[in-house]
């Protein structure tokens, strides 16, 4: 469009000749607006409604844009429709600098706006697109309807048809200052604007109550009938395969260290006699045994624990526990292996937040599906995978500093939840 | 060519005359379904091996977790497979019900069932319909989301919200479903049973869909256990697990209806096991509709959300597969830790096995039929 933007400079000098820029801007408008093509980006639940918003029941096709491209290169408008994370950030920026412009950008959902549900506590989510790239339209919905999607789009095409060639569109910029964070810019504008409201109503309220000392409001709460329900207790569900007190006296008679903690007055056997019988029987092993423990109850024919559930860890003060879930396709028990790491005392103060604290061996030679799942543990706690064959972080960025699910986890970035 | 290092993730050694080539596929690719990176080892058109990288969009749901309440994560569950939020709301539900050791009475358990057998058939048909437009089919995608429209009208009349849903609480629910609910299943189970057979002569009879899909992405039944799949990718390589069976919840015991499993593990097998499930979720919801108390209560007792200290674990069978909440209770009404062992996460792990000696077109079918939805496993 390089020609049409010379055209006012050539004929607004001459008479009449505006009426000429004016039915260019018409035409060149009415195309731009009225075929939209949006790229096909979707990262979570916002891309599903945008799925939903180009299918019979909305058609989006009654506004021209039922084109989704999956080049950039051919794309008008970028529905950025999900959540973004500091991950994808980068991508994101290049797949908004390979569109041609004039390029428009259609903010999706709340995470796209500020963060959504993701403010709060969160060391991954960036919050707004607008700190990545320049945005010309919001949609608020968690996530919105395909209507709202649609009144995002008409909001658009409003704003295309405005322009005009002799203040031609141009390239925003985008952020050079990554991530700079808004929300608590705006948190703080708020908070001092409602102190200095709070200000000017007090001297009004006080002026009030001289005036009126006897005044008492006329509002009374109107209270809904409450329907009564019944307290019901739980059923508890059949559980199949050995029993928990089956399960732990083969484990101790091979295992001696492996217990049921118990607290209080209650021995291991009442603990196990309380247990629901669909809740999974839950041994604590001691580290050496670990090992050992899972091949046994592997290779045991009356255990046959085949399937590997999942491989988790719980940070405590001075250990973690690690959670090692299995259960018998065969015959349907589940039994979960606590094992208790103690954190390594001689890492120094400052260098406890980013070291691995505990060491444990691995069971991705028994169990294929451990190997993603212990990756994911030592990415979020920092505990070390002795004989892993691929032991690297899954879900952050390699040079991410420190170890997410930690409870003295501290990033920056993070906004306290406020109580 | 041998090559001297090969990039992170990459095991095979192999000695080759022919030169090898990477590919990346994503993070932002329409078959990938969502923010998926894949990293492609390739010789000519056939792909060596292939390493997935995962995290791109990893929203740390778990630490947020640890400073929210119980009933605020209810509304994580639904963000992490968005398809099935339903579904996810009810395996939260469980958890917190086994701590707080609160049932529900009848009527609201037939509520559960309904809602998540029409949650499995929506998640199905997204299924159904990206599987066809993967392969080249992007009519499929019409006929899928024309059924689940109407699924969609029931779940916001009931729940007020089309895919959040949000709605499942320890010991019932946010509110009790409307007067209309149980014709409006009804008026769409007589749709859906016409619709089927559209569907089926759509798809399953063929020849290009099976021309491309019988025979590829085989996965062993040994495979399948070992890398811990579940859902339709289990029972499609002849393994016969279904947690509604196995461990019932709910009321699953007292209902009818089969695990449909298959034999080969193909591409194929995964779609015809989905669809199966889709009639076998409406056959449930046909004996629901029937057996629905019209009177009664609908949730228990109000109690505050506040857990015994201990740890709690529920698993329920979604629509994509075993859906597992870990809940690690400290005293009061906020968690210590929550853990969710998603269905998707297995799956791409095995994703490997699969695609070596196939193309990158087959690698697209096999994405589809495994039905991943990322942000579930990147939580």
């Amino acid at each position: 469009m390089g020609i049409i933007n010379f055209a006012p400079k050539i004929l607004d000098p001459v008479p009449g000749g505006k009426y000429v820029v004016n039915a260019i801007d018409y035409v060149v408008n009415w195309a731009r607006a009225n075929s939209i093509w949006p790229l096909t980006y979707g990262t979570s639940c916002c891309a599903i409604e945008m799925m939903s918003s180009s299918m019979a029941r909305y058609d989006i096709a009654r506004f021209g844009s039922e084109v989704f491209r999956a080049s950039p290169r051919q794309a008008d408008l970028f529905i950025i429709a999900g959540t973004i994370t500091r991950r994808m950030a980068p991508a994101l920026q290049m797949l908004w600098e390979q569109m041609p412009g004039p390029k428009y950008v259609l903010a999706m959902g709340a995470c796209t706006i500020s963060g959504g549900p993701f403010i709060y506590d969160n060391y991954s989510v960036v919050r707004g697109a607008q700190n990545l790239i320049p945005v010309d339209v919001f949609v608020p919905g968690c996530p919105p309807r395909p209507e709202a999607l649609f009144h995002g789009l008409l909001t658009l095409r409003e704003k295309i048809l405005k322009e005009t060639c002799r203040d031609p569109w141009h390239e925003g910029d985008t952020k050079d200052v990554a991530f700079m964070d808004r929300y608590r810019e705006a948190a703080k504008a708020w908070a001092e604007l409602e102190k200095i409201k709070d200000e000017e109503m007090a001297e009004a309220r006080a002026k009030f109550k001289e005036e009126n000392p006897d005044y008492k409001s006329a509002f009374k709460p109107v209270r809904v009938v409450k329907e009564n329900f019944p307290e019901i207790a739980r059923e508890a569900t059949p559980s199949r395969g050995l029993s928990q007190s089956e399960m732990f006296a083969k484990l101790q008679a091979k295992f001696p260290s492996a217990t049921v903690p118990a607290s209080g007055e209650d021995t291991v056997e009442a603990v196990i006699q309380n247990m629901a019988a669909d809740a999974p029987l839950e041994v604590t092993i001691d580290a050496n045994d670990y090992l050992s423990a899972v091949e046994f109850v592997k290779n045991d024919a009356s255990f046959s624990m085949d399937y590997l559930i999942d491989v988790t860890a719980i940070d405590y003060e001075d250990h973690f526990e690690l959670i090692t879930m299995l259960r018998s396709m065969q015959h349907g028990h589940k039994l979960f292996f606590c094992t208790p790491l103690k954190k390594n005392a001689d890492i120094p103060e400052e260098k406890r937040a980013t070291a691995l604290l505990a060491k444990v061996p691995t069971v991705s030679h028994l169990y294929p599906a451990a190997e993603v799942k212990e990756r994911e543990v030592y990415d979020m706690f920092g505990i070390e995978f002795t004989g892993h064959q691929d032991l690297r972080r899954i879900f952050l960025d390699k040079d991410f500093v420190g170890y997410p699910l930690r409870k003295d986890f501290t990033n920056p970035d993070m906004i306290k939840r406020p109580v | 060519m041998s090559m001297t290092q090969l990039p992170p993730g990459f095991k095979i050694t192999r000695e080759s005359n022919t030169e090898e080539f990477f590919v990346n596929m994503g993070p932002q690719h329409p078959s990938t379904h969502g923010a998926l990176r894949l990293a492609l080892r390739m010789d000519g058109e056939t792909i060596i091996e292939l390493v997935p990288h995962f995290g791109y969009i990893h929203r740390g749901m778990e630490k947020q977790a640890e400073s929210m309440t119980y009933l605020q994560y209810i509304a994580m569950s639904d963000r992490q497979d968005y398809l099935t939020a339903i579904q996810n709301n009810l395996g939260v539900a469980l958890a917190l019900e086994k701590g707080m050791n609160i049932g529900v009475p009848e009527r609201q358990e037939y509520i559960r069932v309904m809602l998540c057998e029409l949650g499995r058939i929506a998640s199905h048909l997204v299924f159904f319909g990206c599987f066809g437009g993967d392969l080249g089919g992007q009519t499929c995608l019409l006929f899928g989301f024309k059924e689940r429209e109407m699924i969609h009208d029931i779940l916001e009349e009931v729940t007020g919200s089309r895919l959040t849903t949000n709605f499942f609480r320890p010991g019932g629910s946010r509110f009790d479903v409307p007067e209309n609910f149980i014709p409006r299943v009804k008026s769409f189970l007589d749709h859906m049973e016409d619709s089927m057979k559209d569907y089926e002569r759509f798809l399953s009879k063929n020849i290009i869909v099976q021309e491309r899909s019988i025979g590829i992405g085989i996965l062993s039944k040994e495979d399948a256990i070992a890398y811990g799949c579940s859902g339709p990718v289990l029972r499609a390589s002849g393994i016969d697990f279904d947690v509604r069976k196995n461990n019932p919840y709910s009321i699953y015991s007292q209902l009818e209806f089969d695990v449909p499993t298959a034999r080969n593990g193909d591409c194929y097998d995964r779609y015809n096991v989905r669809i199966a499930e889709i009639h076998e979720s409406m056959r449930i919801l046909r004996q629901c509709v029937g057996k629905f108390p019209a009177e009664g209560p609908w949730r228990s007792k109000e109690k505050p959300v506040k857990l015994a200290a201990g740890r709690y674990y529920s698993e329920i069978e979604t629509a994509k597969g075993l859906y597992g909440t870990y809940v690690v209770a400290a005293a009061g009404d906020k968690p210590y830790r929550i853990h969710t062992r998603g269905p998707s996460f297995p799956h791409i792990a095995a994703l490997n096995k699969m695609v070596q000696g196939h193309t990158v077109s087959d690698l697209v079918t096999i994405m589809a039929t495994l039905d991943p939805v990322i942000p579930e496993i990147d939580r």
